[in-house]
């Protein structure tokens, strides 16, 4: 088995599939690419149908023997099926389910709210310095009509004051369950998980563009610290290759198109 | 076992049929407890004392409370014995994953928009006013609220239903494409994802007449046929209570309404 995993920044689902890779013990080639130049779309990966329409847009792509893999935590779920023992997943049913279920929350409600906001302040302006040519050569590359529209709503910086406050609305929503899931214990689970890198990817960084979320939660705050002590995440942030990793978001998830 | 675990659900469609339809394949036997969508059961202080979320599917299993029905799939198939519904290989297990979150968040909001449209919407909408109000103000979730309020009074715009149109035109190609390459939906045995796939994809012949049939989609109309021959589509369509799920009966050749 050859394993050659595409990543961004180590920031969004990159720091995630990064960490979990290391988490895993897996072997896998390392590609850092540069997701808001389109360069998931310039030809080096074996785009097919899951990494062309993935709910996630421009996440990380493992290609495994030649097939290309995306989602940050399903990608994280194939390196647990594979490496068993990894710990990336509790093993009782129950907890299972409920860190299924929490991942959803976080991918589905949460990661489309940050994407917005992230994207609206740090890679808009890279979009917008892009000559037209230059810009409309990424559009061609892509397949979904769907995520075209987003690249092309992050380089106009269209972020509405509905959508904006709905966005601000989650990241709040997202540090308060934290605050009061972590009461009792130190991981999301009780034992650490796949939970803990999946909301922290998507979390963290919105410590600089939305510190009020942050405030009065101290147990978020030393979560936060236990999860950027743990040696795979450092090992994930030392990937980076500019000197702000975190803004390095590209069009990602939408908010869901209707309840 | 059956007074151990109860399933709260709707009729044999969409997210209800998904557990209902994964229970009844593995041979686990259940409490089957119907709620009733359009006299908004789901919303009542004796459901919510349950699911406070107020959301159908939901799951009780030794006094556990579980909702999100693709995550209840996958506790269904981990916590029971019976046949296998996820495949051994991990790759395969990636590709059943990614297929349930294409139906669940891409996918699926467009199908169920244009379905509470035409079908779930006008039902309700005879109702009292006062009723239909004091009925959505019950509603836990916001963006329910939303999603409900925008069914009953009709107010979805055409830019929403002609974009969920597009996308549904575009999941009939795509699943189209994958079902020339497979027997099933994420790999060569059948899985939890043609089991979510099915509950919404069932419904495509009758309410996308004209782009999904035999002579355009030889290949998901096979699919879906297959998939009706299976024991347990009679056994989970038959606990039904309302018209609606008289339309599997399209694979039987005979003429069905919509709605």
């Amino acid at each position: 088995m050859v394993m050659t995993l595409y990543h961004g920044e180590p920031t969004g689902p990159s720091l995630t599939v990064l960490a979990a890779l290391f988490e895993s013990g897996l072997d896998a080639d390392l590609r850092a690419i540069d997701l808001a130049m389109g360069e998931r779309h310039a030809g080096a990966i074996p785009l097919n149908i899951e990494a062309n329409y993935s709910v996630e847009g421009e996440g990380p792509v493992l290609v495994v023997d030649g097939e290309a893999l995306c989602d940050s935590v399903f990608i994280a779920c194939y390196f647990d099926d594979v490496a068993p023992g990894s710990g990336l997943r509790p093993a009782d049913p129950y907890q299972r389910w409920e860190m299924m279920a929490w991942c959803r929350w976080m991918i589905e409600r949460v990661a489309p709210g940050v994407a917005a906001l992230a994207n609206r302040s740090w890679t808009t302006p890279r979009l917008a310095a892009l000559d037209e040519a230059a810009f409309a050569a990424i559009l061609e590359s892509i397949a979904a009509q769907d995520l075209r529209e987003r690249w092309q709503e992050t380089r106009e910086g269209a972020l509405s004051d509905e959508h904006r406050a709905a966005s601000e609305a989650r990241v709040h929503e997202a540090t308060k369950k934290l605050e009061d899931r972590i009461a009792d214990r130190d991981w999301i689970m009780g034992d650490f998980t796949l939970a803990d890198l999946e909301s922290y990817a998507w979390i963290a960084p919105m410590r600089e563009l939305l510190p009020d979320a942050f405030v009065g939660k101290p147990r978020l705050a030393a979560w936060l610290s236990r999860v950027a002590a743990r040696p795979s995440v450092r090992r994930a942030l030392q990937q980076a290759r500019t000197a702000h990793s975190a803004h390095g978001f590209a069009p990602g998830p939408e908010i869901n198109r209707w309840g | 076992m059956s007074g151990d675990l109860t399933l709260y659900h709707w009729e044999p469609n969409a997210n209800s049929g998904k557990p209902m339809l994964t229970l009844v394949e593995k041979g686990v036997p259940f409490h089957s407890h119907y709620i009733d969508l359009l006299a908004f059961d789901q919303h009542k202080p004796e459901y919510l004392a349950i699911n406070p979320m107020g959301t159908i599917p939901a799951m009780v299993h030794g006094g556990r409370l579980m909702n999100e029905s693709t995550a209840i799939m996958e506790y269904v198939e981990e916590a029971f014995p019976g046949p296998a519904l996820m495949p051994a290989d991990a790759r395969d297990r990636w590709r059943v994953r990614w297929w349930m979150k294409f139906f669940d968040q891409w996918l699926g909001p467009s199908l169920s928009m244009l379905g509470w449209n035409v079908g779930i919407g006008p039902k309700v909408r005879a109702r009292d006013p006062d009723e239909l109000k004091a009925a959505i103000d019950r509603i836990p979730l916001p963006e329910r609220r939303v999603a409900w309020r925008k069914a009953i009074y009709g107010l979805f715009s055409e830019e929403e239903l002609a974009e969920s149109t597009r996308r549904i035109l575009i999941g009939i190609d795509l699943v189209e494409k994958t079902l020339g390459e497979r027997e099933w939906l994420a790999c060569d045995s059948y899985s939890l994802a043609d089991i979510n796939a099915f509950n919404s994809a069932y419904f495509l012949p009758i309410s996308q007449s004209e782009h999904c049939n035999d002579e355009k989609t030889p290949h998901i109309m096979r699919w879906l046929r297959a998939i009706y021959a299976r024991p347990a589509v009679k056994t989970t369509w038959a606990m039904g209570r309302t018209a609606m799920s008289d339309r599997i009966k399209i694979f039987e050749g005979e003429e069905v309404k919509p709605w």
